[in-house]
């Protein structure tokens, strides 16, 4: 028999207490209706069932509640839907099981049935300690009980924790940052996500945004310094653009994404890169729901096979999104395109200190994090100009 | 986008016109006045178009005249006119643009013509345009009818106008009709004066053939097609003609007259009509507009009197904002060069923009309507650099030479004198703006001459003023100091010595010659600083810190600093959505490739032209 490839599996789980203001995420705010709930809980069973059948060789390392808000959900219903999956994929007994949380919406009964089904992650929306903060920023819940549900998931024996934070605030300065980190740091978290706000067109925040005395470029640029340095003092490392962890406890589901492994998305909106193929599910639960239970409508906004090249440019992209960075022998064995076009590139780059090698790879620095829409354009131009290395002898 | 549709109705053509039942006019009048709208309705009047074809502004087909409206190009057409005398007319109606920019276009037109119908507004009066048609029309040695436009409106003074016009022009108008071009009154006044007006053509239709080419342009099924007037002669298809400035011959594969909605073939062309001939012809050189068709077999012995060549007065460079199009932009240049025979344009090769053109337009508008030509159809992405004007140089060896791109500005050390054009500009405008006016001609150098009233109500100044001076916006000023009341009329009057100095600009310490361009040396400082301050605004912020810096002859006299990028990172990429990072990503690398680089610095095609719009 084959070698097992490894898998990851997104569940997007649509549901919210309300919606917050600078959210665009397709989730619905409000009351979870039971007839909409079971009818999305079938059409997950039968989308599992219709491509575990096409996964027999692989396995599963990781599956990813997300949201929308997961423990809003229920701990019953998230249960049922992993059983499900595990009844349809070979799911490694070692898999990092993740689920979103808002501190709202867990309790010591939710965290212990979870723990008990095998759930081993929890990744919890705190966003701020600042309670004024957190209400203009439509999140339902205080700081006290952000504190409370990291102390009773201890308790529960979640040994994997993730706190998710963000800067960039209305009339946040730096300073002010830098207190909220170290006092969210005090909680011990194994895993940090920081997130500068990115105010997305189709949100609340849009329409007030000019009135909302956001910090400058500048400013998001230099708290986003200063988070980098001082949690790297508090043990740690930066291994992601936004995330940060202690040794050992890099989100393996994430990784995925930059790495270009293989993942498989259910639910409205979530993604797939998959048997060579990228694809994205509408955006539209009852859409969803409909097409698998009726078959009748396609649940596919868009379907892209990937071709060689392209997956070159992605490697560029999504690998300097992380501290693995690009290697030259890598590249060109794995895409059979030369590396010196990008070197080229790269070094000036280097000398201004936006990347740095360490040994074989080249990884930016979180300067270079900062501009690294840039980076990525100039060594994506680079590439399409040059002649793949096959072609060349 | 086709000009004249290739689709035309087909037509019973009889045999030809007799000379005294045919008449050629065109229509003049200031821009706004309502030319086109007059042609209108006569096109319906005569039922040349039917009412259920009709479209406002028929004879603007051309995507850009339409919405913009304004005529841009001239337009013939045949009418078909029974009168009130129970006889039947051909009228050829040629429509022409109003503004200053396009005169060129007007005086040609008018060769093909023997009368004038001159539209003035009712409430408006007298223009600047319209005095400026009006002699050109005189000039051609046309007979003008003043029509009196819009009595239908409230501020109408129609009494006022014709006495005006009379008093003003100099022409009999006490019995010009008084009409309502939108409203369709009192139209059939406008057709018995053109016939009873107008003198019929002459011309021997048996002589050898003699047709003034007044326009033509490219189709690429037919290709050139030819508009000309007969003067002498006949043409028919199958028979060979020869143009006598290029001395080509083509058979005549196709001739006749047009149509508001495309070409009706005819049987022949006679002397006196006005109408378009098709000979295959592919060499676009070989039709020069104001040169003489005549027969190959019996050619007649002189070309009729051409067109004095119109001088550009405006200069830029176009560059293809990919580099590799240079080739698409030449063929370009060439055939929309048949159908503006107004804009010329020389080979011109830029360090920081590598090969392009420079063109010369008669102003700003037509450089503007060329450039958006060039892009719609001919589907051409372009980079134009500052206009300037024609600068003439006496250099310290004793040579003269003409500038017309600051690339060639010579070495101030080598400049004995400089000299930029004068011309002489008329405005129009109420009397109370006179002070608003008398600032604004101050602040651009301009030195007054005198003023005359028109009537109670409006006032002439003359002024000379640099040409360099009026050509970016002035007219916008103008308007916005008159409520746009004032109106605006010039032409070139010489040369006169002036202070001048080149100014460079520099992106980064290096260089780029296309930024540069020449100015009054006493505005230099001023302008050098404005214009980093809009090259700031203009190049987005890059991965590195850009000086900005303005200099004159090595010297800096003004920097400023585009700061570096800070930020520019996708901080989210939410359950694996990378199909929308790359999304924002091509998104972003197309905006880059509408940008030029120098040496490290990318530069958006804009920011060429934003140099010139300086606020004040």
């Amino acid at each position: 028999m084959n070698e097992l490839k490894p898998l990851g599996i997104y569940i997007h789980i649509p549901f919210c207490r309300s919606k917050c203001q600078y959210c665009d995420f397709y989730s619905i705010g409000g009351s979870r209706d039971k007839r909409l709930v079971d009818n999305y809980m079938q059409a997950l069973a039968l989308h599992f069932k219709e491509t575990g059948a096409r996964c027999t060789d692989y396995v599963v390392d990781s599956v990813y509640f997300g949201g929308g808000t997961p423990s809003f959900f229920g701990a019953d219903n998230l249960r049922r839907i992993f059983a499900e999956v595990q009844h349809r994929f070979r799911v490694d007994k070692d898999a990092e099981v993740t689920f979103e949380a808002n501190p709202d919406s867990v309790s010591e009964p939710l965290l212990k049935k979870l723990r008990g089904e095998g759930f081993n992650r929890m990744s919890l929306g705190v966003q701020n300690d600042n309670d004024d903060m957190l209400k203009k920023l439509g999140r339902p819940h205080s700081f006290a009980q952000a504190v409370h549900a990291m102390q009773m998931a201890r308790a529960c024996g979640f040994d994997n924790i993730n706190l998710d934070l963000m800067y960039g605030l209305p009339n946040q300065t730096p300073v002010q940052w830098e207190l909220t980190l170290r006092n969210v740091l005090r909680l011990q978290p194994d895993h940090m996500s920081c997130y500068g706000l990115k105010v997305e067109e189709n949100t609340p925040l849009w329409q007030y945004k000019d009135a909302a005395n956001l910090p400058s470029d500048e400013v998001q640029a230099e708290m986003y310094l200063r988070t980098v340095k001082l949690l790297a003092e508090a043990g740690f490392a930066q291994y992601e653009v936004s995330n940060f962890a202690r040794p050992g406890y890099e989100c393996r589901h994430n990784l995925k994404y930059w790495l270009g492994d293989e993942y498989i998305g259910f639910g409205p909106a979530a993604a797939s890169d998959f048997a060579g193929k990228r694809y994205t599910n509408r955006p539209d639960i009852q859409n969803y729901i409909r097409g698998l239970l009726k078959q009748d409508v396609p649940i596919l906004s868009e379907c892209d096979t990937i071709p060689p090249r392209e997956r070159a440019g992605e490697y560029v992209m999504l690998r300097l999104r992380t501290t693995h960075g690009i290697a030259a022998e890598e590249y060109e064995k794995n895409y059979l395109m030369p590396f010196q076009p990008l070197l080229d590139v790269i070094l000036p780059l280097a000398e201004r200190g936006l990347l740095k090698q360490e040994k074989d790879r080249w990884v930016l620095t979180p300067t270079g994090f900062l501009v690294s829409n840039q980076i990525i354009l100039r060594l994506q131009e680079a590439q399409e100009a040059s002649e793949p290395l096959a072609k060349k002898r | 986008m086709r000009l004249w549709p290739q689709a035309a109705p087909r037509i019973e053509v009889d045999q030809l016109t007799d000379l005294n039942h045919i008449r050629n006019f065109s229509i003049v009048a200031h821009i706004d006045h309502g030319k086109s709208t007059l042609a209108d309705r006569l096109l319906e009047e005569t039922n040349t178009v039917d009412k259920r074809e009709m479209e406002e502004q028929i004879l603007d087909n051309m995507e850009l005249e339409r919405e913009r409206g304004i005529t841009i190009k001239a337009r013939a057409v045949k009418l078909n006119y029974r009168a009130d005398n129970g006889e039947d007319y051909v009228l050829n109606l040629i429509d022409t643009p109003g503004h200053v920019d396009f005169n060129y276009e007007v005086s040609r037109s008018l060769t093909a013509c023997e009368g004038a119908v001159l539209v003035v507004d009712a409430s408006q009066g007298i223009e600047a345009q319209t005095l400026a048609n009006t002699y050109l029309a005189i000039d051609a040695g046309l007979e003008v009818l003043p029509v009196v436009n819009k009595i239908d409106l409230p501020a109408a003074r129609p009494q006022e106008v014709k006495q005006e016009i009379e008093d003003v022009i100099g022409i009999p108008a006490l019995d010009a009709p008084e009409i309502s071009a939108k409203n369709g009154i009192n139209i059939h006044a406008v057709l018995e004066m053109v016939v009873r007006d107008v003198p019929p053509p002459t011309g021997d239709r048996e002589a050898p053939l003699q047709a003034l080419i007044f326009d033509s342009q490219y189709d690429s099924y037919r290709g050139v097609v030819v508009y000309l007037r007969v003067m002498n002669g006949t043409i028919r298809p199958g028979m060979d003609v020869k143009m006598m400035a290029s001395g080509a011959v083509y058979k005549v594969v196709e001739c006749g007259y047009l149509h508001p909605k495309g070409m009706v073939p005819a049987d022949a062309l006679g002397a006196g009509e006005v109408g378009y001939l098709t000979a295959s012809i592919k060499t676009i050189s070989d039709t020069r507009v104001g040169d003489t068709v005549t027969g190959a077999e019996r050619p007649a012995s002189a070309p009729l009197p051409g067109y004095k060549t119109c001088q550009p007065m405006v200069f830029s460079g176009v560059y293809p904002a990919d580099g590799s199009k240079y080739g698409d932009l030449r063929d370009a240049l060439e055939k929309l060069k048949l159908n503006d025979a107004s804009m010329s344009y020389t080979q011109e090769n830029s360090i920081a923009l590598g090969f392009g053109f420079r063109c010369g337009f008669l102003g700003l508008l037509h450089m503007e309507i060329i450039m958006e030509r060039l892009e719609r159809e001919f589907n051409l992405d372009l980079i134009t650099t500052a206009p300037n004007v024609v600068y003439e140089i006496d250099k310290t060896d004793g040579s003269h030479i003409q500038v017309y791109t600051p690339l060639n500005y010579p070495d101030p050390m080598e400049i004995a004198q400089a000299y930029e054009p004068y011309v002489k500009a008329s405005i129009i405008a109420p009397p109370e703006y006179v002070g608003n006016i008398m600032e604004l001609c101050q602040f651009r150098r301009g030195e007054f001459k005198d003023m005359v009233y028109l009537d109670q109500s409006r006032v002439e100044l003359h002024y000379e003023i640099p040409l360099n001076e009026i050509i970016y916006d002035f007219f916008d000023a103008l308007k916005s100091r008159t409520r746009g009341y004032g109106s605006l009329d010039y032409e070139l009057i010489g040369y006169r010595p002036s202070k001048l100095v080149k100014l460079d600009i520099l992106l980064n310490g290096e260089l780029v010659d296309a930024l540069s361009f020449i100015l009054f040396a006493d505005e230099a400082y001023a302008r050098a600083r404005k214009i980093c301050e809009k090259l700031k605004e203009n190049i987005p912020r890059q991965m590195f810190e850009i000086p900005v810096q303005a200099a004159i002859g090595g010297k800096i006299i003004a920097r400023e600093t585009i700061k570096a990028l800070r930020k520019d990172v996708l901080a989210k990429c939410y359950g694996g959505d990378i199909t929308r990072k790359k999304k924002l990503l091509e998104k972003q690398k197309e905006g880059k490739k509408r940008m030029r680089t120098f040496g490290t610095v990318s530069v958006p095609s804009e920011a060429f032209m934003a140099v010139l719009k300086m606020d004040e």
